[in-house]
Formats: structure tokens, sequence, C-alpha cells
């Protein structure tokens, strides 16, 4: 009873109010992300980052040039907007012709571009943007209402009745409609599609900028390292909105908003993403529609098979293989132990590649969480290991436990397809991430694992780098030949007929469950030994060790390769680990030389260096 | 008949693989022309070459003797060619005032636009009660209405139909015969592609018979009607 009283005298109309203001806020978010993948059939990870550039551009008008807050609207607006379209068209426009995937692929490298050029411009920590906004409150109820919620509640009504006007009111409004709803039937109707997408980019960077600009009123700070968080809210609002159904996506973002406030008044602030993530997962589980839809069938999204570039591997001689491999066991002979150092971590992140290439280029399951599975590895055998298990056994269970515990996890997600397993898996990423924050007994919460034990063999020590070098290459090269293996026998070609047409394989009597769940077993196994002996190489690691820009890299690093191909997922693994290493000043701009990577890569070379398999 | 649209030599290619080996037709003015052929004989591809989201490696697509060939499909579409798509592809969202005036997307004269609103909702006087109402909860027969008046609305000299009868019960099939023959009358040529030859050859003037990529029999639609080559392979005449 008394918990029961505790409850009821919780101030909730405060918390509501609160929810309302943010998940405006959200719905302006998600109102641009359901626009652009409603005519460009594609999830804008980009769009936080233009929520970021909307941020700074309001703290140069309201600090920098003492601008009263209606013009920093505009110009906020009409900034972020620019930014919005010229990555319609430098980014996502000369992608017409390729994969379904690629542009998905294009704007996270943008984002990571947009990223970096904001810390360089502004510096990467938070900074105080004063917004001159009375302080008044009144009461409403047992709650208060301030002259800030109206602001930002009454800019969000405005900005969406806007964006319904131009929608409903003018030709090219009709325009973008009929465009969601049939490009092919628009452009036969005379719609130039590419001005059409370029509006609408246009316009849903507006609104992300405006968003950017509310949030930094609302907390009196900018911070340049949301943007990803942001774009994810406002993903989640679309996702229980239903994608690309704009008044789906304020409603998306509203219910957001309310759960989120009302969640962090009853359990506490860090547990703040998790609702919105779990929130995500149950609704692509269970009503991959959204909840305005009326049936419960996911929209047949005409995909499989096209959704990764498909082309001719190139298969390496044999005799070059062998010269590489004398190479790379000989290269701590040189004694540069800089060298050797950088090489061991390519070659960790090379055995991430390797299980990420066999789940998204084999399988065709494009994972953005990969991360999740090297953090449980890296979890497990840190945590068994510091309370006295051997070093070399850690390692074992660390790769079990991530092939057990991330197959069971993905298990849910075997039956999505295409935009929605990245965002399935994206989810997934980000709450083994805030699990491993939150669950504070056993993992340490915030604080990380300190002092794990350095690398053995069965109780023989790997002193120096050297040692630790041979240890790691041969770990890479043995899963390496083993996934060969794998991928010449039956096992291989049925993964290959999955990824092709799940249906027409299942059709055949394959049990697309079972053999995804294989691949996934495998993958975590080799992502989770990853992990594990990342963390004994390291000795430390704490939740944010293993991040979504962690899963990014190793997806770069993937298709840099060739999604699917071994020895690529190897080969981009060095390239994108240890190029910038070897470069100092490329270290310093590390995001940018990925971003850029990402797209030029994609743009020219969507199939990666070596091929896809 | 003066010629309005002419395929010359056309050469399409999906990847490595030919599709139309020189195909040339020409479609005339005022006139309700019908290119007939199996599956994957290239039927499609034609369509989508007059439209202009196929390129043909060689040959020349002309409208009015101006050469179109690849030009942006709005450019063709103000040229003077409408489309009535396969399954019609209506914008099943929005209503039925909307897909028409989406169809005059690609013009600006508004009393124009206006004015053939009106002759078009004349034509089509069931429409009248359905303005508001979204096309995509209409029967398969109307959709098929709104899709005729919406290729009107771009006052167009032709309007290219894929497949009108696709999917229609039997009893509606003969009023969209009617339909093209009324479209015809307001003086707009009329291309259409069909596999049911012997519907299409009834109200057409002229016909094409495409097989794998190459026309292989030509005509005016009476002839064609009567050669026992198109009664076997198409009319499931086994005597011939």
């Amino acid at each position: 009873m008394e918990f029961l009283s505790s409850l009821i005298s919780m101030p909730w109309l405060d918390y509501s109010i609160s929810g309302l203001v943010i998940g405006s806020i959200y719905a302006l978010m998600a109102v641009g992300l359901a626009l652009i993948f409603g005519v460009a059939n594609l999830i804008n990870f980009a769009h936080g980052a233009v929520f970021t550039v909307g941020a700074y551009i309001g703290w140069t008008c309201l600090v920098g040039l003492g601008l009263p807050l209606g013009v920093t609207i505009v110009a906020v607006a009409a900034v972020s907007g620019g930014v919005g379209a010229l990555i319609e068209w430098l980014a996502i426009r000369p992608l017409n012709r390729q994969s379904r995937i690629a542009p998905l692929l294009a704007t996270i490298g943008v984002a990571l571009m947009l990223d970096q050029i904001i810390h360089i411009v502004f510096s990467p920590t938070p900074r105080a943007l004063p917004a001159n906004i009375p302080d008044w409150r009144i009461a409403v109820g047992n709650g208060t209402i301030g002259a800030i919620d109206i602001t930002i509640f009454a800019t969000a009504v405005i900005s969406a009745a806007a964006l319904y006007a131009f929608l409903f009111r003018t030709k090219l409004g009709m325009a973008v409609r009929a465009t969601a709803q049939d490009d092919d039937a628009a452009k036969q109707m005379g719609v130039n599609i590419n001005a059409v997408n370029m509006t609408v980019f246009g316009i849903a960077g507006a609104l992300g900028g405006i968003a950017g600009l509310l949030v930094g009123l609302y907390y009196n700070s900018i911070d340049p390292n949301a943007s990803f968080q942001m774009m994810l809210k406002g993903m989640v609002a679309i996702v229980i909105g239903g994608m690309a159904n704009v008044p789906g996506a304020i409603g998306g973002g509203l219910i957001l908003g309310l759960i989120e406030s009302w969640g962090i008044g009853l359990f506490g602030a860090s547990y703040r993403n998790l609702f919105a993530f779990v929130l995500l997962l149950v609704m692509l589980l269970f009503r991959p529609n959204g909840i305005f839809a009326r049936g419960k069938e996911r929209a047949a999204e005409p995909m499989t098979g096209t959704f990764v570039t498909q082309t001719k591997a190139i298969t390496l001689p044999r005799p070059l293989i062998w010269v590489l491999i004398g190479v790379a066991v000989i290269l701590p002979m040189a004694n540069m132990p800089y060298i050797t150092q950088v090489m061991t971590n390519a070659y960790l992140y090379g055995l991430a590649a390797l299980a990420l290439t066999l789940v998204s280029g084999t399988v065709g399951l494009v994972s953005i969480g990969h991360a999740a599975l090297v953090a449980i590895g890296a979890y497990a055998s840190a945590l068994l290991t510091t309370k006295g298990l051997p070093v070399s056994l850690g390692i074992v269970i660390g790769g079990a436990a991530a092939a057990l515990i991330g197959t069971a996890l993905a298990y849910p997600a075997f039956r999505l397809r295409g935009h929605y397993v990245a965002i399935g898996t994206l989810a997934l990423g980000e709450i083994v991430a805030l699990v491993i924050l939150n669950w504070e007994g056993v993992t340490n919460g915030a604080l990380g694992v300190f002092a794990i034990p350095p690398l053995e063999i069965f109780g023989l020590p790997l002193y120096g780098t050297k040692a630790s070098y041979w240890f790691v290459l041969a770990l890479m090269l043995g899963m390496a030949g083993l996934q060969v293996r794998l991928l010449k026998s039956h096992l291989g070609r049925t993964w290959k007929a999955i990824r092709e047409d799940t249906v027409a394989a299942e059709t055949y009597g394959v049990s697309s469950n079972y053999y995804k769940g294989l691949a996934f077993g495998f993958a975590g196994f080799t992502a989770g030994i990853a992990g594990a002996v990342t963390a004994h190489q390291w000795s430390f690691i704490n939740y944010d060790s293993f991040n979504l820009l962690f899963s990014v890299l190793i997806l770069t690093m993937a298709i840099l390769g060739g999604l699917g191909n071994v020895s690529g997922a190897i080969l981009g693994a060095i390239l994108v680990a240890a190029l910038p290493e070897m470069f100092r000043t490329l270290a310093e701009y590390r995001m940018l030389f990925y971003g850029a990577a990402l797209v030029i890569l994609i743009r020219f070379r969507p199939q990666g260096l070596l091929g896809s398999g | 008949m003066k010629p309005l649209l002419q395929l010359e030599n056309v050469n399409s290619f999906y990847g490595p693989v030919q599709v139309h080996f020189d195909l040339s037709l020409t479609v005339p003015e005022n006139a309700i022309v019908c290119l007939l052929g199996g599956n994957a004989s290239g039927k499609s591809t034609t369509m989508k070459t007059i439209l202009g989201l196929q390129v043909p490696k060689s040959g020349k697509v002309t409208m009015e003797g101006r050469d179109i060939t690849g030009l942006p499909t709005p450019e063709i579409v103000r040229a003077g060619i409408a489309t009535v798509p396969e399954a019609r592809r209506l914008f099943g969202d929005m209503t039925v005032r909307e897909n028409l005036l989406m169809g005059a997307y690609a013009r600006s004269d508004k009393p124009g636009i206006d004015e053939d609103y009106e002759k078009v909702l004349d034509l089509f006087p069931r429409l009248k009660q359905r303005l508001g109402q979204k096309a995509g909860t209409m029967s398969g027969g109307e959709q098929q209405m709104v899709a005729m008046a919406r290729a009107l609305m771009a006052r167009p000299k032709l309007i290219c139909m894929d497949e009108p009868t696709m999917g229609l019960s039997p009893l509606f099939v003969d009023r969209v015969l009617e339909l093209i023959a009324t479209v015809r009358q307001t003086g707009v040529s009329v291309f259409m592609v069909e596999q049911n030859a012997s519907m299409a050859l009834s109200i057409a003037d002229y016909g094409y018979v495409l097989q794998t990529g190459r026309i292989v029999l030509e005509g005016p639609a009476g002839d064609l009607l009567a050669d026992p080559r198109i009664r076997s392979a198409y009319l499931g005449d086994t005597a011939a």
C-alpha cells in the first residue's frame, strides 16, 4: 500500500507535460524521417547530424550574433534545410541504381562526417545556450507549465501545421505524397522525382534543425555528441507510427516522449534510452506496421536479394595468400613495436569483421548492432577471469556466451528483412550496452571492469607485443580458414540461398530460422572471442568500449572488403583500423576519414575492394 | 494518316540480355494501335522505352517528328504522352480528385486544367460522386476509369495503356473497351499493349505482334483477326 500511495503521489502531471514537450521535439525529428522513408525508401541516419547542425546554427544566431529567437528559428530552418538538400544531392542521388542498402550506408557515412566537422568547428564539448525565455511557470492542477514549454510546443505545432499546408495545399506537396505512394507512377505523371526527393530532404532537414534548436533551449545547452541518440529517437517514433506515416510519426513522437518521461519518473534517468529501444524492439516484433495501422502484416519489402550488391568475388591466388600470411608472420621481426601493436589491433577488428561479413554478407542480414556480440564476449571473459578463471578458458566462454546470448537475442528478429533488420540489430546493440550500463551488480555499471588479466595460453602468459601479435594472428587466420571451409560446404550454399530469396529457400524445405541461427551462432563465437581477446589486451573495458560507432566501423570494414568476402573482411579491417594509426594527422580526423571512406566507397565501389561473395 | 509516335530500329538490353531486336512501329494520329505478345515478348519494355523509363542502346523514339529517345519521363509527358500503367497504379491513399490533378501535374495552364477536369468528369460521370473517395477503396473497374481520366488530364496526344483489361471481370472488359473507344473519339491516339488479342484487335485500327523482341506480324486489325497464325497463336483456334 505504501508503494501504491507513493506511486500515486508522484508528480504525474509534470511528467506528462515534460513528456509532451520532449515528445513534440521527437515528433519533429520523426516527421522528417517519415517523409524521407516515404519518398526515398530510406532510413536517413544523417538526420541526427542535421539536428546537431541546427543546434549549432541556433547557438551562433542567439549567442554569437545576438539575434532574436524568431529570426533564429528561420535561420536554423534555412541552413539545416539546405544541409538536408545537399545530403540528398551529393550522397543519395548518385546511388539511384544501387542496392537498397547503399543509400542507408551512405547516410551513416555522412553522419560521421558532419559530426566530426561540427567537432572541428565548434569543439567536441557541450556548450551553454542561454535562451532569454522568461522563467515563469503557471500552476496547472498539481503541476506547472512554463514559458519554455509553451514556446517549444508552439514552435513544434506551427512547424507541423506549415508542413501540412505544404503537403495538402500545394502542387509540390501533392507530388510528394504521390511519390511516397508510388514513385514510378508519379514519374509517369511527369513528376521530377529528384526534385521531390531534394525537397523532402530539405524539409526534413529544416524540421530536424529546429528540433536541435528546441532541445538546446529546453536544456539550456547543446551537445555535439547527441546526433545518433536523437536520430534513434526519431526512428523509434516512426516505427511506433508506421514508418512512412507522417501523422503517425507525430503520434509516435508524443507517445515516446510520454513513455520516456513516465519511465524516468519511475526508474531514474539512466534508463531513459532503454525505454526507447525496448519499445522499438517490441514494435518491430509485434506491430511492425506501427500502432496506427489496421493490419498486423508488415508491408512486403521487395528487396530480397537486392538489398546487398552482389558481384563476382575476386579470389586471391593461393600462392599470394601464403606470401601474405608469411609476411604477416615475420612482421614483428622488424622490431617496430608500434606497428606490431597497431596490426594486432587490426587483426582483432578483422576477427569481428569476419563475423559480420558472414551474417551481413553471406546471409544478408545487415547488422548495425555487431558491437553487442563483441561486448558480450568481452564482458563474459573479463568478469570471469577477474574472479579467477584461467584466461584461455575465459576467451572460449566469451565466444560461447556471445554465440548463445547473441543468437537468442537476434532470434526474434530473424523474420525481419531489409531495413527492419538494420533497425532491429541497432536496437539490440543499444540495449546490450544499456543493460551493461545499468546492471551494476554484475557489470560494475558505468565504472567498467578494471585489471583484466593479460593474455595467456593454458597458463603460459604472453609477454610482450610480439607474442600477443602472433596469438591474435593465429586466432584470426584459424577462424578465417574455418569460415572458408564452412562457406564451401552445403551450409554455405544454404546461407546464400536464404540471402537470395528466403521464401524460395523455404519452399525447398530449408528452415531459414535454423540456418540463420547457425550463422549467428558461428559469427557470435568469432565476435565473442574477438571481444574477449580485446578485453585482455586493453585490461579495461566499459559499456562504451563497444558502441554504435564500433558497429559502424566493423560494417565499414566488411563493406570495404566486399560483403561476404572472407579475405575482404581482413583486408578491410587492416585498411580501416591501421591506416589512420599510421598517419597521425588522419587519426585526429578519424571520423571524417571513416565517413568519407564509406561515402566514396559506396558511390564508386559498392561491391567492395575484393567483391562481395 | 500522319504518324504521331514512331519507334525506329530500337535495340534494348537488360544487362547482357537483348530484349528488342530492331523494333520499329508507328502510331498514327487519332488511331488505336495494339501491340500483342505473350509473356517475355518485350511488350512491357516497349512501354518503358516510350516513357523513357528504359533507354535503348540504339534506335530512336520520335513524337511528332521530335526525337524523345532517353529524355527524362517528365519531358516525355510534356511532349504529349500520358499513360495508364499496368495494374493502373493509382495513388491509393489520395482522393479521386487528387489522382485526376496528378494527371495534370506536368501542366501549368490553370484554366485549361479546370476545363479538362470538367470535360473528363462529363466523360466519366460516375466519378463525379466519388471525387472525395480514396482511390484505393474503389472497385477494379472504377479504378480503371480513374486511371483513364487521370491520363486524359494531361491533355495528351497519345495515351499508352499497359494491359488495360488485366485483372478485370469479363463484364467490365467490355466496358473498358467502350471507354478506350470513347477516349479515341476525343481525338487522342491510344497505344495499347495486350495479351488478350481478340479483345484488343476488336477495337484497334492496326496491330503488331511481338515475339521474343521482334515484330513478327503486323497489319490492319481486321486482317490480323482473320490471320490463321494469330488465330492459332492467340485465339486458341487449333483447327488452323
